[in-house]
């Protein structure tokens, strides 16, 4: 293909900028070879308005329709991996450690004689973790699962009224 | 695309639960996929065939639809890359050329044209016949630009490349498609264009 015919099909196509269209446009206007180049071009192009699309069968939908019945249906990734979900869970347990370790420091004997760099941690610790802190800890794991549960189950009745 | 609902907004719907919305997309573009796959399958029924495998694709895969495109452009991909897979295993089967038993016929579109007797019909005719004999990459590109009013960045992101790739692949396509007319219309291509 020759430049004449690039530069001309980039001004029909509209690919060019104010400068180079002008430019062409004036070359259009002076040069007699270049005009009817480019009116030839645009007959052409103005023939691929004509082309119809062409039709499939009758039964098209129904038969994609019919396919796609027993297919699971669709769910948005968003929906698959709710990032609320995530971000609840990792706090809960960023906040439990945070916690504990602001216990451990806060108990703890942190004495720095000289530089022998001599740490004491010796608190307590059964003091702390008591029957009753771990019995919270599991209610709170056991009431994220039943969130997780629920919400799971809902899905599931969902798809199964739409079949 | 000015439609009453949009393509997204139909996803949103089908992604909530309405699947049977799922038939007004295909509806809505079923006769731009199927044109596109007869560009590679050249016959109907396997055409057919392979835009029934897009729409199948498109809606296991509706979910991993990210709208950051058009809802059309990522159909198309998905209905290149369908095209491209069955013409590779078309060509597989074609490779048993050498057994004894296989005859190839060679389809003659110009003497087809001549036993019509130059018969007059109109342009678009003789472009979708000129189309039909274009190499699938032209055809898919014209048909994407032309039929499916696609830029030039879409083509590229349907076809996996640069958009001046696209240009140049599209002004050698257009080139093309001028010469089978002229090829199969002689004096005529004038007349018509």
């Amino acid at each position: 293909m020759n430049t004449i015919d690039e530069q001309l099909w980039d001004y029909i196509d509209g690919n060019l900028d104010k400068t180079q269209a002008s430019a062409i446009k004036e070359k259009i206007n002076t040069d007699a070879e270049f005009k009817s180049k480019y009116e030839e071009l645009v007959r052409f192009n103005l023939n691929f308005d004509k082309i119809e699309l062409e039709e499939p069968s009758m039964s098209f939908t129904r038969n994609v329709m019919e396919s796609i019945a027993f297919e699971p249906a669709p769910i948005a990734m968003k929906t698959k991996v709710d990032k609320r979900i995530i971000y609840s869970i990792g706090s809960f347990f960023i906040l439990s450690l945070l916690i504990l370790f602001g216990y451990m420091l806060y108990n703890a004997n942190l004495t720095m004689p000289g530089f022998d760099r001599k740490v004491n941690f010796s608190f307590n610790l059964d003091k702390y973790i008591t029957p009753t802190t771990v019995y919270s800890f599991l209610f709170a794991d056991v009431v994220i699962g039943l969130i997780f549960l629920d919400q799971f189950l809902r899905e599931k009745m969902a798809q199964s009224k739409k079949v | 695309m000015t439609q009453e609902i949009t393509d997204l907004m139909l996803i949103e719907k089908i992604l909530n639960g309405q699947t049977d919305q799922y038939s007004l997309l295909v509806k809505r573009h079923q006769r731009f996929v199927f044109t596109l796959a007869l560009r590679f399958a050249k016959n109907r029924e396997d055409a057919e065939e392979i835009a029934q495998d897009c729409f199948i694709k498109a809606y296991k895969a509706l979910g991993t639809f990210k709208q950051t495109s058009k809802f059309s452009t990522w159909l198309y991909t998905i209905t290149y890359t369908t095209a491209m897979t069955f013409l590779r295993k078309k060509r597989l089967d074609t490779l048993s050329i050498n057994d004894d038993e296989t005859f190839l016929q060679l389809e003659n579109h110009t003497s087809a044209f001549m036993a019509n007797g130059y018969e007059r019909k109109d342009s678009h005719h003789f472009l979708n016949q000129a189309i039909t004999q274009l190499m699938p990459d032209d055809a898919t590109i014209i048909t994407l630009f032309y039929q499916g009013e696609q830029s030039l960045e879409e083509i590229g992101i349907t076809l996996h490349m640069e958009p001046n790739t696209i240009k140049v692949k599209l002004h050698r396509a257009r080139q093309r498609l001028k010469e089978k007319l002229q090829y199969l219309l002689k004096d005529e291509v004038k007349e018509l264009l």
